[in-house]
């Protein structure tokens, strides 16, 4: 019987710092991504569908990690910051800009407002932050609602399908393989800026600001990088779900889109690059997975389910409250600590 | 977590032992939702008539299944439930609000599934931007335009009456707008201002008190039956006599429940009749809700549904009953009288509009009261507008 070693033993410290640290943890990347990209092939479109957002709701959810939960800015205004993406690249692919360039595009755009709105952070703080960006949802769902030669105003406006060098993403399956790699270059640079000074600036700001302006953090400059990367991405994710539902109206880009941004990286796990990944999953499955129980209680017990139908959005909220009383860390937590277990059994040493 | 994917797997299982050989078609409704006050009376509406009708020959013969999912009017979960019913191969869906409904204009497009919305956007009548988008009652901009013109008819005064409007600043708000300012300016009103009220508001008065300077003898409120009670309550606190006219979500059966005597003499504009309105629809839906009053919502929910139905009715008629086959089939629809519930529907390849016939109601004695029907001119310039 051979012997492994217990536990990780590290010679450098760029080992210690690897995105994967055991060749385990490779295989496991790998067969995940492998399952992934056959998903597809396996299910039908609803559930393909379902991927799709859950996938455009993990960019929304780790950009807004990138600023909340690692640099302690509060964004009120993350749905906002998605639709300026969202309009942004919507204008350029139908004035004929190719898609990534268009995606990109609507990401700069985003990125820049963002931070024109990151501006106070220099001053504000916490709620006093919070309310001020805020402020910045409410002025820029008035724009995408009355500057209608751009927007569409109250009609909204229609987006064709993605194209890259002529093969066109227009169905589920499709635009799947197109949002993952989207999402799979999102995750891993926000994953890589974590590891970087910049990343560390920002969990320092995070964590006191006086002392990270002590060590050389310069404050307004890294609130702002962290207010524009998050923009950036969400950006992105807002240029993705605009081609994925072909057309777009300021509805879709409301307080609500932000709120559950933010309960998505509150569920998941504040910091933590995998806990909003667990996050947007969770909050895009559950309202679906409610719904999938009320309409089998519907085929059962029919008088049941018009009880159980009012008692949703009730479930949801007490969900929610749960998570933040017995598991404030989040499903990252979860994750570190059913990894350990496993790691460790049968003997818990 | 363990027991929510146990519930998961059984509801899935639950949801593949009921496949059957009827036609399906989905229902987005809004349950639980920030419109599901309205939105519960009108999928109510329809599932009573999908039900009748089976009960009565369905489709030549084969039942229409009706597959039911609340989003709680949140775009994204539309988008899921819509891909879920697509999975499951519905030939038509009875869709609900504007935000849902534009965000799946162009899936329906693609997919070649009609939908019935309940949201009377302009510019969902127009094929050329919507093709498979139907509604069964007229557009906003046409109600506005009909009550404008029945406002007009009446007014006998000889200087022009003065017009103003209040509506919330959202898209739903603000779409009609344009439409009636023009309209208004032709029939020879002033308008003389618009205010804006949050459909959550709990006062109106900064807004009324500047309209009052202005003295409007009409005031447009197009918003929802909370938000118009709260300014027809603070109009009464405020002494104004202007008459109030709202659009078809903006006032039903619950206006005096909310503002008491304060709705009494102002105008309401409804798409489909008032509970009680006799016609043989009406006997119908006596007898399967058993006596039981109905909003008005519910009379539209069972117009819609009808329209449908008999649009599905046609195709098989014709053929195989598809989602193509059935928008081809509606596109021929000429004057189909929904058993006298909501004026009569025509539906052509080049204009989804399915009549420019508003009703008119006012509030009287705690209820809502049936006026006329006011049937506008099918103009060319106003689809979409």
């Amino acid at each position: 019987m051979s012997m492994h070693k217990c536990g990780l033993f590290y010679t450098t410290y760029a080992a210690e710092d690897g995105l994967f640290r055991s060749r385990f943890q490779k295989l496991c990347m790998g067969l995940f991504l492998a399952v992934l990209l056959a998903v597809p092939q396996l299910v039908d479109s609803y559930a393909v569908s379902i991927l799709n957002l859950i996938l455009i709701a993990v960019i929304g959810a780790v950009s807004l990690n990138l600023l909340t939960g690692m640099c302690g800015q509060m964004s009120l205004g993350h749905g906002a910051f998605v639709g300026v993406g969202a309009y942004g690249a919507a204008i350029l692919s139908n004035a004929g800009a190719p898609f990534v360039a268009a995606l990109l595009g609507g990401g700069a755009i985003s990125a820049m407002v963002g931070m024109v709105f990151g501006i106070p952070s220099l001053r504000l703080k916490g709620i006093y932050l919070a309310i001020s960006t805020l402020a910045a949802q409410l002025i820029l769902e008035y724009v995408f609602l009355h500057a209608s030669s751009l927007t569409g105003g109250a009609n909204g406006l229609p987006v064709s399908p993605p194209q890259i060098l002529g093969f066109a993403f227009d169905t589920d399956a499709r635009i799947f393989y197109l949002i993952l790699a989207v999402t799979a270059l999102c995750v891993l640079a926000v994953t890589n800026v974590s590891r970087t000074r910049h990343g560390r600036a920002f969990v320092a700001i995070r964590d006191y600001h006086q002392s990270a302006e002590n060590v050389g953090v310069n404050l307004f400059a890294y609130k702002l990088q962290a207010f524009g990367l998050s923009s950036f991405l969400a950006g992105v994710a807002g240029g993705l779900w605009s081609h994925y539902t072909m057309y777009i109206t300021p509805e879709q880009f409301s307080m609500g889109l932000s709120i559950s941004y933010l309960a998505m990286i509150i569920i998941g796990g504040m910091g933590s690059v995998i806990g909003s990944i667990f996050g947007a999953v969770f909050i895009t499955l559950l309202p679906e997975m409610l719904n999938l129980l009320v309409s089998s209680l519907g085929g059962i017990a029919p008088d049941l389910s018009a009880v159980i139908v009012p008692m949703k959005e009730g479930v949801f909220g007490l969900m929610l409250v749960l998570f933040l009383i017995f598991e404030p860390e989040g499903l990252a937590r979860k994750w570190r600590l059913t990894k350990a277990y496993w790691k460790l059994y049968p003997f818990a040493y | 977590m363990k027991k929510l994917l146990l519930l998961t797997v059984l509801a899935l299982a639950a949801t593949v032992g009921t496949a059957s050989a009827a036609y399906k078609v989905g229902l987005l409704s809004d349950l639980t939702g920030a419109t599901s006050s309205v939105g519960t009376p009108y999928a109510e509406g329809i599932k009573a008539y999908v039900a009748w009708l089976n009960e009565n020959g369905g489709i030549g013969g084969e039942p229409v299944e009706l597959i039911q999912v609340d989003y709680a009017y949140n775009v994204q979960q539309a988008l899921a439930a819509y891909k879920r019913f697509t999975s499951e191969g519905i030939v038509a869906m009875q869709g609900w609000g504007t935000g849902d409904t534009e965000a799946l204009v162009k899936f329906v497009a693609k997919d070649k599934i009609p939908v019935f919305s309940a949201s009377y956007s302009a510019h969902l009548m127009d094929p050329a931007k919507a093709p498979y988008n139907f509604t069964a009652a007229a557009d906003y901009s046409t109600m506005g335009r009909a009550g404008l013109n029945y406002l007009r008819e009446t007014w006998k005064d000889s200087r022009a009456p003065k017009l103003a409007f209040m509506f919330p600043d959202n898209p739903y708000g603000t779409a009609p707008i344009p439409a009636m300012e023009e309209y208004a300016k032709e029939l020879g009103f002033e308008i003389v201002g618009k205010e804006n009220v949050d459909l959550k508001a709990i006062d109106a008065t900064p807004q009324l008190l500047s309209l009052k300077k202005a003295e409007p003898d009409f005031v447009w409120t197009g918003g929802t039956t909370p938000s118009t009670a709260v300014i027809m309550k603070d109009a009464q606190k405020l002494g104004m006599t202007c008459t109030f006219f709202s659009n078809i979500w903006s006032s039903d059966e619950n206006i005096f429940k909310l503002a008491g005597d304060a709705a009494t003499g102002h105008f309401g504009l409804q798409g489909a009749a008032i509970y009680g309105q006799p016609s043989a629809g009406m006997d119908l839906i006596r007898k399967i809700t058993k006596g039981e009053p109905q909003m008005t919502h519910y009379v539209r929910g069972f117009v819609s549904a009808m329209v449908m139905c008999e649009g599905m009715k046609m195709a098989k008629a014709a053929g195989e009953v598809t989602g193509e086959s059935i928008k081809a089939a509606l596109e021929t629809m000429r004057d189909f009288d929904p058993m006298g519930l909501a004026p009569a529907v025509s539906y052509f390849p080049d204009d989804h509009r399915p009549n420019l016939s508003v009703n008119i109601c006012t509030f009287k004695d705690g209820k809502l009261e049936f006026v006329k029907t006011t049937v506008l001119e099918r103009k060319k310039e106003w689809l979409g507008l």
